[in-house]
């Protein structure tokens, strides 16, 4: 696999996605240290970060734990405050309000207000956005129906499971329809129905053009739905570019065909060893593991009550 | 009780609050400032401003549909976290509360006590019930929205952090005034029920027109204070009887609205003035102690050198309240011993409005003991339930000034520290003001608090000068010090007592609009408008995570 190993002040951007798009976030030279009581750097948890995200796209943050992913966010938020560097979202300073009216975060957990019920949540996010109450009856309705927990919504949060609390988290987080939306791990806690409909929901925001920042650790989440991906590790920038073209196996060609008789994948054989290609595999592919479940779920529902028998 | 009578001093009291604020509000700035140029260079000033035109944009841009928003939040928070079981003590207090504050015996004594048992009684519990209730849901709600981050999903919003501290605060005071206003309303009917019907006419709510005392020694010569009678207490002054002592007070603006219909014992109406008075009898043996002791109320109009003996009354116990009518037309005595009618307001009120009313004691050997509150005019009474309202509103605004401070404070410590600190800053007010005020005035002997370590040890009592030297002189001035401090700490500190409204709803009289329920007021809005600024100020400038 070829990749672009970024140094930590400036990541080689491989990207040709969108080259000409005006950038939404903005960030140079970011750092950030978590200090003791004593105001004394503990951590250095971002160093010299620069990177941009452009309109439009979804953009995955990678990294272990403790890598800088959340911080990042967070900073980018104004939720807290950088040690050094700047950062401009939305053409606005992360410290300035009014940048909030367009966009949406769905945090890392669900820290939403466990005694509210599910409309009681999205009325109250609803209004924070001063959205007049019909338009909020309506996007209450909508949102509901597609985060797909309109038969809970009398129901307080505390008596959800974690799946449909990240459900209504995404939910507030759409709540006035915003240009640009931060994910902190969008996935987490979902089941692989749960987790289809997120990256479905991801990539049909996409299609709308508003820009998408994630983070996860799930990278398979991450390949499938982002344009472009940063990984960092240790508070450092270490990759960035487009997804298909990292990932990409430079030295390596895949030939995809309909399944081949023996005697015609052995005559394929010859033909690549006659032009001097060796490490050759024949073999069927396979589906993922999602496919897989996300198939039987299907049939399950389409024929209840067949089972197999060992 | 000290019913306050004193006027509130409205323009200097602003003055003060203005000057404190200005003080603090520079201080903050200064060292924001200094802190910005140390740690950013020269650039930091930019920022500073930056910073401050932000701030200024985010209070002037507050918006009252997210307040109301967030408010409702706070309220709907406290009501789902079970705050409504303070109505579970309070009904454990109410229903055992009755045996140990009434009397089966139904005493005559227990009767003129009952009003003022079951009113103190009443205030209290409710008072301390609102203030722990709210004091605990005040201080952890910023913290715990921190703490389990659901704050980051508000401060993502478009939500000023200004709005959230403005809305905790009014939420917080929404639930306390839904649970304050449902144990009043119980509480009125309670005592209604609960006081003994033959005390229930204490069940008043008197307003009284109080004047200014002076005095007049045995010679008829002015004095500042009438006899000693060697009580401790020098609350009373006292007037010797069959000389020319006198009690006088002056009462400003008597106009012909202030008399009252009254019923004499033949059941024929009149028009008088009401005065009410609470006289002590002090008898001794130079007189005769065996019989009541007789005192006047005398009218006199300097001005028309008028002197009229309105009425002859007895005390028969030693301290006794009474109310009696001074009749609108009198007959007043002639220095030529000729008697003429005259009428109290058109001949005896003076042209600047004011009434003199002397009281003397015609027995011979013994003494009347008065303060100013022992004598004033009494207007038509206001219902029960107006003054009870009003000391409600008394503990209201202390709950306002309780749930202002607490959110301000957990807006930059944790709750539990929220707590304690929010506890002394209001015990601190409750207990300790008038003892600093004594203490820093030189009221109080003795010296500060090393002075006082250095007395107790070496059993030197408080009157006696300390011997100079060196070591006393780095006391003093270590006290001195000290005592600086605590001047600091005495400008910040509310003045509480005008919040206690107990004793003028105990003792049967209308709480003072002007000089009790204003004062109140503007200590409350005379916290709050600093408390929301600094509080916003703490939230703005802390990063929200838990830790």
């Amino acid at each position: 696999m070829s990749t672009d190993v970024a140094s930590p002040t400036a990541a080689k951007d491989s990207s040709s996605l969108s080259s000409g798009n005006e950038p939404v976030i903005s960030i140079r030279n970011l750092s950030k240290d978590y200090r003791d009581f004593w105001g004394r750097p503990k951590v250095k948890a971002l160093k010299s970060l620069t990177m941009e995200v452009r309109k439009g796209e979804v953009f995955g943050l990678l990294g272990p734990n403790g890598s800088g992913k959340t911080t990042t966010m967070k900073l980018l938020l104004g939720l807290l405050f950088p040690t050094e560097g700047e950062i401009s979202i939305l053409g606005k300073p992360a410290t300035d309000v009014s940048k909030n009216e367009r966009i949406g975060y769905l945090p890392e957990e669900s820290y939403l207000y466990r005694f509210l019920n599910a409309e009681e949540t999205l009325d109250f996010y609803g209004r924070l956005f001063r959205l007049p109450a019909d338009v909020r009856k309506q996007r209450t309705n909508e949102l509901l129906e597609l985060v797909k927990v309109s038969h809970a919504r009398k129901r307080q949060l505390k008596e959800y499971s974690k799946g449909m609390t990240r459900r209504i988290g995404l939910a507030q987080a759409l709540i006035n329809d915003p240009e640009l939306i931060l994910l902190d791990e969008p996935t987490s806690g979902l089941d692989p129905l749960g987790n289809r409909d997120m990256k479905d929901l991801i990539l049909k925001l996409k299609e709308q053009g508003k820009t998408i920042v994630m983070c996860s650790h799930l990278l398979a989440d991450v390949q499938d739905v982002c344009d472009r991906i940063a990984i960092l590790y240790g508070g450092e920038l270490k990759v960035m570019g487009r997804v298909d073209e990292l990932v990409k196996e430079q030295d390596a060609t895949q030939i995809r065909s309909s399944k081949l008789s023996e005697a015609a994948a052995k005559e394929v054989l010859d033909v690549l060893k006659k032009h001097g290609v060796s490490d050759v595999q024949i073999d069927q592919p396979t589906s993922s593991l999602e496919d897989l479940f996300l198939r039987t779920v299907q049939e399950s529902r389409e024929r209840p009550g067949r089972r197999i028998s060992v | 009780m000290d019913f306050l009578p004193d006027p509130f001093p409205l323009l200097s009291a602003f003055l003060q609050w203005l000057a404190v604020i200005a003080v603090i509000f520079s201080s903050v700035l200064l060292i924001t400032f200094t802190s910005n140029l140390v740690s950013n260079g020269a650039a930091g000033a930019a920022l500073y401003g930056q910073s401050l035109g932000q701030s200024l944009v985010e209070i002037f841009s507050t918006s009252v549909s997210r307040c109301y928003a967030l408010a409702k939040l706070t309220f709907t928070e406290a009501i789902r976290r079970k705050a409504l079981f303070v109505f579970v003590v309070f009904a454990v207090l109410f229903m055992f509360a009755g045996w140990f504050l009434s009397d089966p015996d139904q005493s005559a004594k227990y009767a003129k006590d009952a009003v003022k048992i079951h009113v103190t009684f009443i205030l209290n519990v409710l008072t301390w019930l609102t203030m722990i209730v709210m004091l605990l849901l005040a201080c952890i709600g910023i913290p715990e929205d921190i703490r389990l981050r659901s704050i980051h999903t508000v401060v993502t919003k478009p939500a000023r952090r200004f709005e959230i501290v403005l809305s905790r605060i009014l939420g917080y005071v929404g639930v306390g005034t839904v649970l304050l206003g449902i144990m009043s309303v119980t509480s009125l009917v309670w005592i209604y029920r609960q006081v003994p019907v033959s005390a229930r006419s204490e069940l008043t709510a008197r307003q009284p027109i109080w004047g200014q005392l002076s005095f007049l020694d045995r010679t008829g010569n002015k004095t500042d204070a009438g006899i000693n009678v060697g009580d401790i207490w020098a609350y009373r002054s006292y007037i010797e009887g069959a000389t020319k002592s006198r009690a006088i007070w002056r009462f400003e603006n008597v106009t012909p609205a202030m008399l009252t219909t009254m019923t004499d014992d033949d059941g024929k109406t009149y028009e008088a003035l009401r005065l009410e008075s609470r006289i002590e009898a002090f008898r001794s043996h130079k007189g005769n102690m065996d019989r009541t002791t007789r005192f006047q109320y005398i009218i006199l109009n300097p001005e028309r050198n008028l002197e009229v003996t309105a009425a002859t009354l007895e005390i028969g116990d030693e301290f006794s309240g009474r109310t009696d009518g001074i009749r609108r037309t009198l007959i007043a005595e002639t220095k030529d011993n000729e008697s003429k009618t005259v009428d109290l307001i058109n001949d005896l009120v003076a042209k600047d409005g004011s009434l003199t009313i002397a009281v003397a004691c015609t027995d011979p050997g013994q003494y009347l003991g008065m303060a100013r509150s022992d004598l004033f005019i009494r207007l038509p009474d206001a219902p029960f339930a107006v003054t009870f309202f009003k000391a409600i509103l008394g503990i209201w605004l202390f709950m306002v000034l309780t749930v202002t401070l607490g959110v301000t404070a957990s807006t930059f410590v944790k709750g539990p520290f929220a707590i304690m600190m929010t506890f002394t800053f209001l015990t601190v007010s409750i207990t300790a003001r008038e003892f600093i005020r004594d203490l820093l005035s030189g009221k109080l002997k003795g010296g500060g608090a090393f002075e006082s370590a250095y007395r107790i040890p070496t059993y030197m009592n408080d009157t006696t000068d300390l011997p100079s030297n060196p070591g006393t002189q780095l006391i003093k001035w270590v006290d001195w010090v000290m005592n600086g401090f605590l001047w600091l700490i005495q400008q910040i500190l509310p003045n509480v007592s005008y919040f206690n409204m107990t004793g003028y709803v105990a003792n049967g009289f209308d709480v003072d609009n002007w000089n009790t329920l204003l004062p109140a007021v503007l200590v409350t809005i005379g916290y709050f408008i600093p408390c929301v600024l600094i509080g916003y100020y703490c939230l703005r400038s802390r990063e929200l995570e838990a830790k």
